[in-house]
């Protein structure tokens, strides 16, 4: 798995702000907020600093992720050494490289975290950060923080507690106020430091409940997406868990 | 180009003279943490791979260079560990730190913690590694770190022993008397 060459500078900015490989898939724009009010991360008084940065529109789709595999053989079912994904990588994919037809406009789950990295360091971005996802995943359709709001709580753990069925497609459901698509109710998605979303101690205290020392404990939908990411290995799959990747500020910038 | 039928006898008598510890080159097994493509830069500004040491058993672990308390102890508890062997045994081990703070931990940042710490050159390598590369080091490792706004950065302390094609031997997270490990490092360097 070796990366390919960096290109530098302006150069990469204005690669990745083109957005070509992710045309299908495209880039918003997400305002940063100097003092966001994480669930997990900063302290309470000053919150946590997120620049602007952009997202991908949806999760990344079983057809998405064929054309990086085709591109990259040593991300195929079968070329991964287990050390980088374990056995059930895209098991659900009718053939080594082709996920077949119903599944092609679903999002692709089946990857683990270092499959999701590549992927998007193929497209000159990264995976979002916790703190960037969680912003991101903040608003509904009207709001950029409607986390205090019963009926937007409601709605993600209603999606939490339905049964888990086929997969729908993509942007079945509406954007919200960023005009990203499906932050709630369709997969869980992978970020770039889920490894490092909580030491060992606080791991524990999350558990132990009591002893909760996450803030907005009312914030239930919230603590199950850490306790789910954090439960993951890197090179985990799971049948629910996908990923978009994200561009930092250079590139958000020249965005509309 | 053939080898002239000298320099293969030489080259067969220097093999039998000084048996390698293990292949440094062919295939990795699929579990070797050296199949990552990682791209490090050493105290003396030299490229490398994460196999560097390929072929002798490794100490790995991640730090910082300007961490003020932490980041020493780890460096001072592993040449505790290997202070504990004979030095035949010590001989063979190297040891691998790799920075994941690498806008900072340049090549003379490094050299100077080497030095600080009186690290034997020959066996010990400081290295940094590119954000991207660090968190699949770091994730392949099991070692989580956060970067705090001050420039400090939050990080668990695992020091991990690889065998000569870099697979995971055992880890520890205690800096002084983790007995079992120290069994380990001396079984993997015998």
């Amino acid at each position: 798995m070796k990366t390919s060459a960096r290109i530098a500078g302006l150069g990469a900015a204005l690669l990745c702000c083109a957005a070509a490989p992710g045309s299908g898939n495209p880039y918003v724009r997400v305002p940063g907020n100097p003092r966001f009010q994480s669930a997990l991360l900063g302290d309470q008084a000053g919150g946590v600093a997120v620049a602007d940065f952009a997202m991908q529109d949806h999760p990344v789709t079983n057809a998405e992720f064929a054309t990086f595999v085709a591109a990259h053989p040593e991300w195929r079912r079968g070329a991964v050494a287990p050390l980088f994904a374990d056995s059930a990588y895209l098991t659900h994919w009718q053939s080594l490289d082709a996920p077949g037809e119903p599944l092609a406009g679903q999002p692709v789950t089946r990857v683990s975290w270092f499959a999701a990295e590549a992927y998007c360091e193929a497209q000159d971005a990264r995976l979002p950060t916790w703190a960037e996802w969680e912003l991101a995943a903040a608003a509904d359709t009207t709001q950029q923080d409607a986390r205090g709001d019963p009926a937007w709580r409601q709605a993600v753990l209603d999606w939490y507690s339905r049964p888990a069925g086929a997969l729908a497609l993509v942007r079945q459901s509406p954007a919200n106020v960023y005009g990203l698509h499906d932050l709630h109710g369709l997969v869980w998605e992978w970020v770039q430091d889920a490894n490092s979303l909580m030491s060992s101690d606080e791991a524990q205290k999350f558990c132990g409940g009591g002893a909760l020392t996450l803030r907005q404990k009312e914030n239930f939908a919230v603590l199950m997406r850490v306790a789910t990411l954090t439960s993951l290995k890197p090179a985990d799959t799971t049948r629910s868990l996908g990923f978009r990747c994200a561009l930092g500020f250079r590139c958000a910038r020249g965005l509309s | 180009m053939r080898t002239r039928p000298f320099l293969k006898r030489l080259l067969l008598l220097a093999a039998l003279s000084c048996p390698p510890l293990a292949p440094a080159q062919g295939p990795l097994p699929p579990d070797s943490l050296y199949q990552l493509g990682a791209r490090l830069t050493t105290q003396d500004g030299a490229p490398a791979g994460l196999d560097l040491h390929r072929g002798h058993p490794v100490l790995i672990s991640m730090f910082y260079g300007s961490c003020p308390a932490a980041c020493p102890m780890l460096i001072t508890a592993m040449q505790a560990y290997e202070s504990h062997l004979d030095e035949a045994s010590r001989a063979r081990l190297r040891v691998l730190m790799v920075s994941f703070d690498a806008a900072r931990d340049g090549p003379a940042q490094l050299a100077g913690i080497a030095k600080l710490h009186r690290a034997d050159p020959a066996r010990w390598t400081f290295s940094s590694a590119p954000d991207n590369d660090a968190r699949r080091i770091a994730a392949l490792l099991g070692i989580s770190y956060r970067r705090q706004p001050g420039g400090e950065f939050d990080h668990s302390l695992l020091i991990t022993l690889l065998d000569a094609q870099g697979r995971v031997l055992a880890s520890t997270s205690k800096l002084v008397g983790d007995t079992d490990f120290q069994a380990r490092l001396r079984a993997a360097t015998n």
